[in-house]
């Protein structure tokens, strides 16, 4: 699939059909993919596709809008999500990026991947999917680790557009399925069921935490703000220094800035140094979305984001 | 910002911040002025052109700051003077009530009411309730969290 990416990319530039492609190549570190800026045919070789390409690259496309061309992006089911949202809501035109539809069979997790290894990540080689497992090389070694165990979350509810025009597709883009026990929104349920007490205590010890390094807001493909209500100096919203109050305002602040735009890309969990669980809150706001106005993010093209509209019959609890 | 006193009971008096509608729930709240009746003096008002100028970031500022609820007023859904705002206002109230009480705080902190012009004694029961209601929550936060948090504490 590698050597077929490289050839359609390698095509696109020729042809002169899009000023640059984004896509993933080799990090220094073996265990990781980094999204990577092909503009030169002679940088092809560069582009990798496998199991450590997790990352959402749909955040970089809103440079586009800079360009009098276009942009080509390799695009997993669940980062089209993302693209869809970013057109829906009017930050792309979808003509002016080339998007190559590539099939995906589950992304590594690399913090579980270390911890099943218990070896430091630095001594992984490489990550190979073959089939239900994944190839490990550690150091000469090679082992084999079940991909239940270390594939992302995300991958365990993997969704997809129905019917997104790629432009070109690298083989069939459909949703990957893994027999999977938790439902959909297990995490937020298992939070759900605590008295409001100790999710209070819980909340507070996660946003305590918060050192707001702001990297969950800059991995997010939704802040696409120019300028962030956070960073205003007049009014001031927050101060500087990370209190627990004005975390919790931040936070809470971001996920209802989400309502209807989070597509459980889980970047913000990904980048987030102190592991706050932020996907727990976000999937929240997209679970009362779901049941209260039966809309979910980056899913159809025709649809009208759930809050910039209403129903006439939307529930009144309000009197 | 803060709160008067930490420990309920202990003569705690909650501040609670009303954001009301200029068309609909301002001229309730002067009816039940002028029709002088008796409610609980717990309340800042804040007059803002529709209950949809609210936005959940002014919510969640406040009761992070330190206020102990936040009632927002608006006009009867079908009555907005801008035809559809309180249906708007509406579908983020039901989202925020949510994703608050998820985190832990109740949700009788943050509630939505409908108060036309003419339910000035609508407005001063709403009053009422909601801050007795809230008397018996207790604190929202402890003082000591929010404290030096303002710019002209430092």
């Amino acid at each position: 699939m590698q050597d077929k990416l490289q050839e359609v990319v390698r095509k696109l530039l020729a042809e002169g059909a899009v000023d640059y492609f984004i896509g993933y190549c080799q990090s220094s570190q073996p265990y990781r993919a980094v999204p990577c800026f092909v503009s030169d045919e002679s940088e092809v070789g560069k582009l990798v596709w496998g199991p450590l390409c997790g990352q959402n690259l749909s955040k970089y496309v809103l440079r586009a809008n800079e360009l009098d061309g276009k942009v080509g992006i390799l695009l997993k089911g669940c980062d089209t999500r993302a693209v869809v949202e970013l057109i829906k809501q009017h930050q792309i035109e979808r003509d002016k990026i080339v998007a190559i539809g590539v099939p995906c069979q589950g992304q590594v997790d690399h913090r579980k991947l270390g911890k099943i290894l218990g070896v430091s990540l630095e001594q992984v080689t490489s990550v190979q999917d073959v089939g239900d497992e994944f190839l490990v090389t550690v150091g000469e070694e090679t082992k084999k680790v079940r991909k239940e165990e270390v594939l992302l979350d995300k991958c365990f509810r993997c969704k997809h557009p129905s019917a997104f025009g790629y432009d070109v597709t690298l083989g069939d883009v459909v949703p990957f399925t893994v027999d999977a026990d938790a439902g959909e929104y297990a995490a937020v349920e298992e939070l759900e069921a605590l008295p409001i007490e100790e999710r209070r205590a819980f909340w507070r010890k996660q946003f305590e935490r918060c050192i707001r390094c702001n990297a969950c807001r800059e991995a997010c493909y939704a802040c696409y703000c120019k300028e962030c209500l956070f960073e205003r100096k007049t009014p001031r919203w927050l101060a500087a220094p990370p209190l627990l109050s004005e975390n919790e305002m931040y936070h809470l602040i971001r996920a209802v800035h989400l309502a209807g735009r989070c597509v459980d890309c889980g970047e913000c969990e990904r980048v987030c140094p102190m592991n706050i669980p932020l996907g727990s809150l976000y999937r929240k706001i997209q679970k009362d979305v779901a049941e209260l106005f039966d809309y979910e993010a980056g899913m159809e093209m025709d649809t009208v984001p759930p809050l910039v509209n209403f129903e006439l019959d939307d529930q009144d609890p309000f009197m | 910002m803060v709160s008067g006193s930490d420990s309920p009971g202990n003569g705690f008096e909650p501040k609670i911040l009303v954001f009301a509608c200029n068309w609909c729930s301002y001229a309730g709240a002067d009816l039940a002025g002028v029709s002088r009746l008796q409610m609980p003096p717990n309340c800042r008002v804040i007059r803002v052109m529709c209950s949809a100028r609210v936005r959940p970031e002014f919510v969640i500022t406040a009761l992070s700051k330190g206020l102990d609820g936040v009632l927002v007023l608006g006009c009867h859904p079908g009555d907005c003077h801008y035809s559809e705002g309180n249906y708007f206002t509406r579908r983020r109230g039901l989202l925020l009530r949510k994703l608050l009480e998820f985190v832990g705080i109740e949700p009788e902190r943050f509630q939505v009411r409908w108060v036309s012009a003419s339910e000035g004694a609508k407005f001063a029961e709403t009053v009422e309730q909601v801050t007795e209601q809230i008397r018996a929550l207790g604190p929202n936060r402890p003082r000591s969290e929010v404290l030096g948090t303002e710019p002209g504490d430092r």
